[in-house]
């Protein structure tokens, strides 16, 4: 129990942004010529410390651009910080968008295949869990389906079944229980409730306070990249709560005009 | 490496997921990969015998032999420099090992490859080719050619997603190494011109070469050759896994 889950030292990741991306080669020799290649940089997360135990449920909330979708990549291992060191112990299971790693030509089943292998499961487990998976997803016999016929929710009910299929260490959840029925997001509660008693370690980024609230054992507020609040949820959110407030505020008024 | 091992069944189920949706829709599915070098030979044939007449015997087999693995070079070429762009959604949201992409299309590619052996050996036994045994030097020469092709998808991967203009660049670059290469022409008629140098030092001779040895040929390549062409392959492949790897990180911020 001493070691942390994820451990996050001084953490800081920086955008090159448009002016230099995606440029042409011409483009670039000439820059590189005149010596002006100047890059507009955009510092995501700036001198990030954080350390996450082994059944703890992290909620991340801030504003929109507060960095909290770079932070999950960082954990996730998606990217790699610009400065600074990342350690995440065991597996992660990062559910960043829902429908990643989806091939919409080919049916449920082949893509159950396909996004279990992209998350780093051999073919014989998944072979193993599959009956458990297509239960769990409730899609029946759309399942040997093309997923290009699938609905949003269905899209999503599937990518959550295959992602929690295996206890990992680590699960990420990037606003993504925000689809899908009623019926099914109490599934997905059950779920993680299950693993959280197995220890797995959560993040779970959301603006809805009251999920935060309900789930997180733990609160960490973003804003422009920095930590302005880590603890105890309901305190956290308290603060980011009166700290949005005036802003909030604002929106009515603008629109009075 | 040891990352792309156990990241080893993906590969496989992006190579079957590659020929499984280019496939699917057409309605004689495989029969495409044998049949559309047969077409273009057939467009070569009439071009080349009411065009241009060269004085070669068995022109069919001459050219076949060239278009195996130029076909198989080009489109890998292609599909495989495009592959981190393609993933784009993927590899910004899944810790998937980058290099996963451009391998599956080398060895789709390389499916492809083996299926268009099919129709050769039909145009060899149609037209009265003699075989030999230099037949059995082919898959020394297919495996080069991989590697030579597995080190340009390397290469080229990660720049067609730094620089937007890489991929029109390197259609072109391919259009002029078609002429550089005697795929479809017999080398002799560059000699003595200009261009001679150009077909002479160009690298991608040297392989197509090991592979029109023994198919038109029927002889096994000099040992010279076999060893520059195994050479060039080499060097590519470790240029591309350099460069790969110095790359890797900074690919998901530019895609």
């Amino acid at each position: 129990m001493s070691d942390p889950v994820i451990d996050l030292q001084n953490v800081s990741l920086c955008y090159r942004l448009a002016k230099q991306r995606n440029v042409s080669i011409k483009e670039y020799l000439i820059h590189f010529v005149k010596g002006a290649l100047v890059y507009e940089e955009l510092w995501a997360l700036e001198d990030i410390d954080l350390r996450i135990n082994s059944g703890e449920v992290l909620g991340i909330i801030g504003p929109n651009g507060a960095g909290k979708s770079t932070l999950a990549k960082v954990i996730a291992g998606v990217m790699k910080p610009s400065r600074g060191k990342r350690k995440v112990q065991g597996t992660i299971s990062p559910i960043l968008e829902l429908g990643t790693g989806f091939d919409f030509e080919l049916t449920g089943l082949e893509n159950i295949y396909l996004n279990a292998l992209m998350l780093g499961r051999r073919r014989r487990e998944i072979e193993r869990e599959l009956a458990n998976i297509v239960t769990f997803s409730g899609l029946g016999d759309f399942i040997d389906a093309p997923m290009r016929n699938y609905s949003s929710g269905m899209i999503a009910r599937l990518g959550f079944s295959v992602a929690t299929a295996w206890v990992p260490s680590v699960l990420i959840l990037d606003e993504v229980l925000a689809v899908g029925d009623v019926r099914f997001v109490a599934r997905c509660q059950e779920r993680i409730d299950s693993f959280r008693e197995k220890g797995t370690t959560i993040l779970l980024i959301s603006h809805a306070v009251q999920m935060l609230l309900d789930y997180s054992t733990r609160c960490l507020w973003l804003e422009h990249g920095h930590v302005r609040g880590d603890g105890d949820p309901k305190s956290v959110l308290d603060e980011y709560a009166v700290a949005m407030a005036p802003r909030l505020e604002s929106v009515p008024e603008a629109a009075e005009d | 490496m040891k990352e792309l091992y156990r990241y080893r069944d993906l590969i496989w189920t992006l190579v079957q997921r590659d020929l499984k949706v280019r496939y699917r829709r057409s309605a004689i599915g495989f029969l495409w990969t044998m049949l559309q070098p047969l077409l273009m030979l057939l467009v070569l044939h009439i071009v080349f015998s009411q065009l241009f007449r060269f004085k070669i015997r068995n022109y069919a087999v001459y050219a076949l032999a060239g278009l195996l693995f130029w076909n198989f070079f080009q489109q890998t070429i292609v599909t495989s420099m495009n592959s981190l762009k393609a993933n784009a959604t993927i590899l910004k949201k899944l810790p998937v090992p980058l290099a996963v992409f451009p391998i599956a299309t080398v060895i789709s590619g390389l499916v492809n490859l083996l299926f268009a052996f099919v129709p050769m050996f039909a145009i060899l036994l149609s037209t009265g080719h003699q075989l030999t045994w230099a037949l059995a030097y082919l898959p020394v020469a297919v495996i080069i050619a991989v590697i030579f092709t597995l080190g340009a998808g390397l290469i080229l991967s990660p720049l067609a997603v730094f620089f937007s203009d890489v991929i029109e660049l390197v259609g072109v670059v391919m259009m002029l190494l078609f002429y550089m290469t005697p795929v479809i022409y017999p080398k002799e008629i560059v000699e003595g011109t200009n261009f001679y140098w150009a077909v002479r030092f160009n690298p991608i001779r040297s392989i197509l070469e090991i592979f029109r040895d023994p198919i038109y040929y029927g002889k096994v390549p000099p040992f010279d050759h076999q060893l520059l062409a195994a050479g060039i392959a080499v060097t590519v492949l470790a240029i591309g896994i350099v460069s790969f790897r110095q790359s890797t990180d900074r690919i998901p911020f530019y895609i």
